[in-house]
C-alpha cells in the first residue's frame, strides 16, 4: 500500500470511527432510565416514563413546541403536588423534525423500550398518521393533540385531546350568517388532510356555495395566481386555509388583489403567525377549540400555573391541549393505579366516558376523541381578539 | 389574462433571480451548489435581524443581503469546495462530491435559524421600504413586482453580456471548455471561481430579499422548496446557457400558471416538470444548449 493510500484509508478510519463513538454517545445519552417501568402489574412505578414525540423543527414546530410546554406545566403541576402519591411522571422529548420517517421512528423506539408507560403523538398529522398504527399494533397508549385528520385515531389504544377541525369549524356560522353570506372562494393546503377536509366538505356544509376552489402544494410560495382565480368568481367572502408561513404572504397578497373583505382562515394562522402581514393580516377569523382569552374558571387557572412556568408569556391552544392530554393520562394512571400498557388503555378510555374539566373547560368526548363548541377569534392586525359567541 | 400574465411573469423572474446564482456557478466553474437554497434563506434572516434594531430602506436591505450571500458562498468555497476539488481524482468525481456537500452544508445555516425562530414566519416590515399597489386596466400589479421584474431581466440580461463580452467573462468561459488549458493559457483558476462564488451569492441574498419583501414573510424552509424549481428551469433552459435559464424560468413559470388557471393548483408540479421531460426527450441538452460537452 503505497503512503499516499494509506493515509487515505487512515483518514477514513478515523472518520467512521468518529462517526460511531458520536452516535454511539447519542444513544447513550437517550437511553432511560431503569426505575420507570411500562409493564408493572400493579401499583404505580417511582418514574413513570411518556415519550412526547412532536415536531420541535420544521413547518409545524409553532404548534409542536407549544404542545410541550403544556405538558411540561401539567406534568410539573402532577409532580409538586403529589397527584399520583410518591411517584412522578417523567417526560422524554423526541423531535419529529418535521419528518413522518422520523415520527414514526422515534415512536417505534418508544414502544420497544419496555419502560414506556404512553406516548404523546405529534400535532401533525402526516406525521401522527405514520405513529398510529405503529402504537396501535403494539398496544401502547398514544395521546394525540392537534392531528385532526382520518386515520390518527383508528384504535382502542389510540386517543386525541384536540377535536378535529371540522367537529368545531361550523362554529364559524357565527359569523357568516349574520353577514349573510351565501358564497365563498377558497384557496388551500391541499396536501393537508385536515384543511383538505374542511375546504371541500366542511365549508359547503356550513351552508355556503363554494364557486371557487384552488388548492396548492406544499412548495406553493406565491399565492397571486390562486388568488386571481378566486376572485374572478367574486364571492361573497374569501378563505384562506394555510399553514404557517402561507398565511401572511395570502393575506398580503390577497390585499394587493383588491379584496379587503374578512377572510374565513384557520388556526393555523395563530401563533403570531400573521404578524409579517401586519395591516394586511386584519381581517382574518377563525375557530379555535381554546383561547387563552376566554375568561372562565378553569382557563383562567391553567393561565396563572402555565404563567408561573413561563412567565409573561400567553399560552396557545396548543398548550392548552397538551396539558389536558397530560391531565387526561394522569387521572388514568390515578383510577387504574397501573402504568401498564392495558390498565392505562383501559382508564383513558373510562376517563374519556365521564370527562373531566380542563383547560379548555368541561371536556366531553365521542369515544377516544374529544368534542368541544369552539371558540371564534379576529386578527386586528397586531393582536387576536375574541369574537363574541351567538 | 392579464392579471395572469402578470403573475407569471413576476413568479418567473422570482424563478431567475433564484435560479441565475446556481446557473453561473454550474455552467462556469462546474459547481452545482445545493446550498444556494441556504443562502438565499439566511441572507434574509440576517437582513431581517439587523432591521429588528435599525430601520432601513430597501437599498440598504439588498446590499446587506447580497454582502451576505457573497459571504457565505465565498466562504464554501474556500472551506469545502475548494479541498474537495484538490483530492478528487477528475472533475467529475467531484461534482458528485460537491453537490452531496452542498446539501450537508445547507442544513447548518437552516438549522440556526430554525432554532431561533423556531420555524415562524420572519418577513422585512420593520424596513422603511412600503409596498404600494397599482391599478390600471383592470390589472393590480405592486412596486416590489416592478422591482423584481426589472432586476431579473437587468441582472440576466447583464450577466450574459458580461460572460460574452468582459476579459473575466470570457475567461470563464474558457474554464468552463477545458480548465487545463485555459490555465495554460495564463487564466487563474482560482480567482475566478471565489468571483463566480461571489456573484453567485450576491444573487442568492438579493433574490432572498426581493422574494421576502413580495411574499411578505418566508421560513427557514423557504430557500429549499425553490431548488428544485431552479434545477427544472436550468434543465430546460440547457446547463451553461444564461439565456436558457431566462427563458426556462419565464416557460417554467407560464407553465404552471397556465396549469393552474386551467385545473386544479394540485397539477402544476406534475404537468410543469412533465413539459420539461418532454423537452428533454427531443433536445437533451435543453433548449439553448449544445450538443458537445460545453459549459459556456
Amino acid at each position: 500500500m503505497t503512503g499516499q493510500r494509506r493515509r487515505n484509508v487512515l483518514r477514513g478510519v478515523a472518520v467512521l470511527l468518529s462517526a460511531g463513538v458520536a452516535l454511539g454517545l447519542s444513544a447513550c445519552s437517550s437511553g432511560s432510565s431503569s426505575s420507570s417501568s411500562g409493564g408493572t402489574s400493579g401499583g404505580l412505578p417511582k418514574q413513570i416514563k411518556v415519550v412526547a414525540v412532536e415536531p420541535q423543527t420544521g413547518p409545524a414546530a409553532f404548534a409542536g413546541l407549544a404542545a410541550l410546554k403544556g405538558y411540561d406545566v401539567a406534568i410539573n403541576e402532577i409532580n409538586t403536588s403529589k397527584y399520583l402519591g410518591d411517584s412522578t411522571i417523567v417526560l422524554d422529548k423526541k423531535d419529529t423534525a418535521g419528518s413522518a420517517q422520523t415520527a414514526a421512528s422515534e415512536v417505534s423506539s418508544a414502544v420497544a423500550d419496555k419502560n414506556t408507560t404512553a406516548i404523546f403523538g405529534s400535532v401533525s398529522s402526516n406525521e401522527a398518521v405514520a405513529q398510529s398504527p405503529i402504537a396501535q399494533k403494539t398496544k401502547v397508549p398514544i395521546i394525540f393533540t392537534q392531528a385532526g385528520s382520518q386515520g390518527v385515531v383508528i384504535g382502542g389504544y389510540t386517543f386525541r385531546c384536540t377535536p378535529p377541525m371540522a367537529t368545531y369549524y361550523t362554529k364559524m356560522t357565527d359569523f357568516t350568517k349574520p353577514k349573510g353570506y351565501k358564497t365563498v372562494g377558497v384557496v388551500y393546503a391541499a396536501w393537508s388532510p385536515t384543511l383538505n377536509e374542511i375546504a371541500t366538505k366542511t365549508l359547503s356544509s356550513m351552508g355556503l356555495n363554494v364557486v371557487a376552489s384552488v388548492g396548492t402544494q406544499q412548495t406553493t410560495q406565491d399565492f397571486s395566481a390562486p388568488i386571481s382565480q378566486v376572485l374572478a368568481k367574486k364571492p361573497d367572502v374569501v378563505s384562506i386555509l394555510l399553514v404557517g408561513a402561507s398565511n401572511p404572504t395570502a393575506m398580503k397578497q390577497l390585499r394587493q388583489a383588491g379584496y379587503a373583505g374578512p377572510v374565513l382562515g384557520n388556526s393555523g394562522a395563530s401563533a403570531g403567525n400573521l404578524k409579517p402581514a401586519g395591516a394586511d393580516g386584519a381581517g382574518m377569523v377563525w375557530a379555535v377549540d381554546y383561547s387563552a382569552l376566554n375568561k372562565s374558571p378553569s382557563s383562567e387557572k391553567f393561565i396563572a400555573e402555565y404563567q408561573k412556568k413561563f412567565p409573561g408569556e400567553t399560552p396557545l391552544n396548543y398548550a392548552a391541549e397538551g396539558y389536558d392530554a397530560a391531565w387526561w393520562l394522569a387521572r388514568a394512571l390515578k383510577d387504574g393505579n397501573g402504568a401498564a400498557h392495558d390498565v392505562v388503555q383501559q382508564n383513558l378510555a373510562k376517563v374519556a366516558s365521564t370527562g373531566f374539566t380542563g383547560a379548555m373547560g368541561d371536556l366531553k368526548f365521542e369515544g377516544n376523541d374529544l368534542r368541544l363548541p369552539g371558540v371564534l377569534i379576529q386578527w386586528d392586525g397586531t393582536k387576536e381578539v375574541l369574537l363574541p359567541s351567538t | 389574462m392579464g392579471q395572469d400574465l402578470v403573475n407569471a411573469i413576476s413568479l418567473g423572474s422570482i424563478y431567475l433571480l433564484f435560479a441565475l446564482g446556481m446557473s453561473l456557478a454550474w455552467g462556469s466553474i462546474g459547481i452545482l451548489n445545493f446550498a444556494h437554497g441556504s443562502i438565499f434563506m439566511f441572507s434574509a434572516y440576517v437582513a431581517y435581524l439587523i432591521l429588528g434594531h435599525v430601520r432601513l430602506g430597501i437599498f440598504a436591505v439588498l446590499a446587506i443581503g447580497a454582502a451576505v450571500g457573497a459571504a457565505m458562498s465565498v466562504a464554501i468555497e474556500v472551506l469545502a469546495f475548494e479541498p474537495i476539488l484538490r483530492r478528487a481524482k477528475d472533475h467529475r468525481t467531484a461534482e458528485m462530491q460537491i453537490l452531496i456537500a452542498g446539501i450537508g452544508i445547507a442544513s447548518i445555516p437552516l438549522a440556526i435559524a430554525q432554532k431561533q425562530t423556531k420555524s415562524n414566519p420572519f418577513g422585512l416590515s420593520d424596513s422603511s421600504f412600503q409596498v404600494h399597489t397599482y391599478a390600471f386596466a383592470g390589472i393590480r400589479i405592486t412596486n416590489v413586482q416592478i422591482i423584481v421584474v426589472v432586476a431579473a431581466i437587468v441582472l440576466g440580461g447583464g450577466i450574459a453580456w458580461w460572460l460574452h463580452t468582459s476579459r473575466n467573462g470570457l475567461a470563464l468561459r474558457s474554464i468552463g471548455v477545458d480548465s487545463e488549458v485555459s490555465s495554460m493559457m495564463g487564466v487563474d483558476r482560482r480567482r475566478l471561481a471565489l468571483l463566480t462564488m461571489l456573484i453567485a451569492g450576491a444573487l442568492a441574498g438579493l433574490s432572498g430579499i426581493l422574494l421576502t419583501y413580495q411574499l411578505g414573510a418566508i421560513t427557514p424552509e423557504s430557500g429549499d422548496s425553490l431548488i428544485l424549481k431552479a434545477f427544472a428551469a436550468i434543465i430546460l433552459g440547457g446547463v451553461g446557457s444564461i439565456i436558457g435559464v431566462v427563458v426556462g424560468s419565464y416557460v417554467l413559470a407560464i407553465a404552471e400558471t397556465i396549469v393552474l388557471t386551467q385545473t386544479s393548483g394540485l397539477w402544476v408540479d406534475a404537468v410543469s416538470f412533465g413539459l420539461i421531460l418532454v423537452v428533454l426527450l427531443f433536445k437533451t441538452e435543453g433548449l439553448f444548449g449544445h450538443k458537445e460537452v460545453r459549459r459556456t
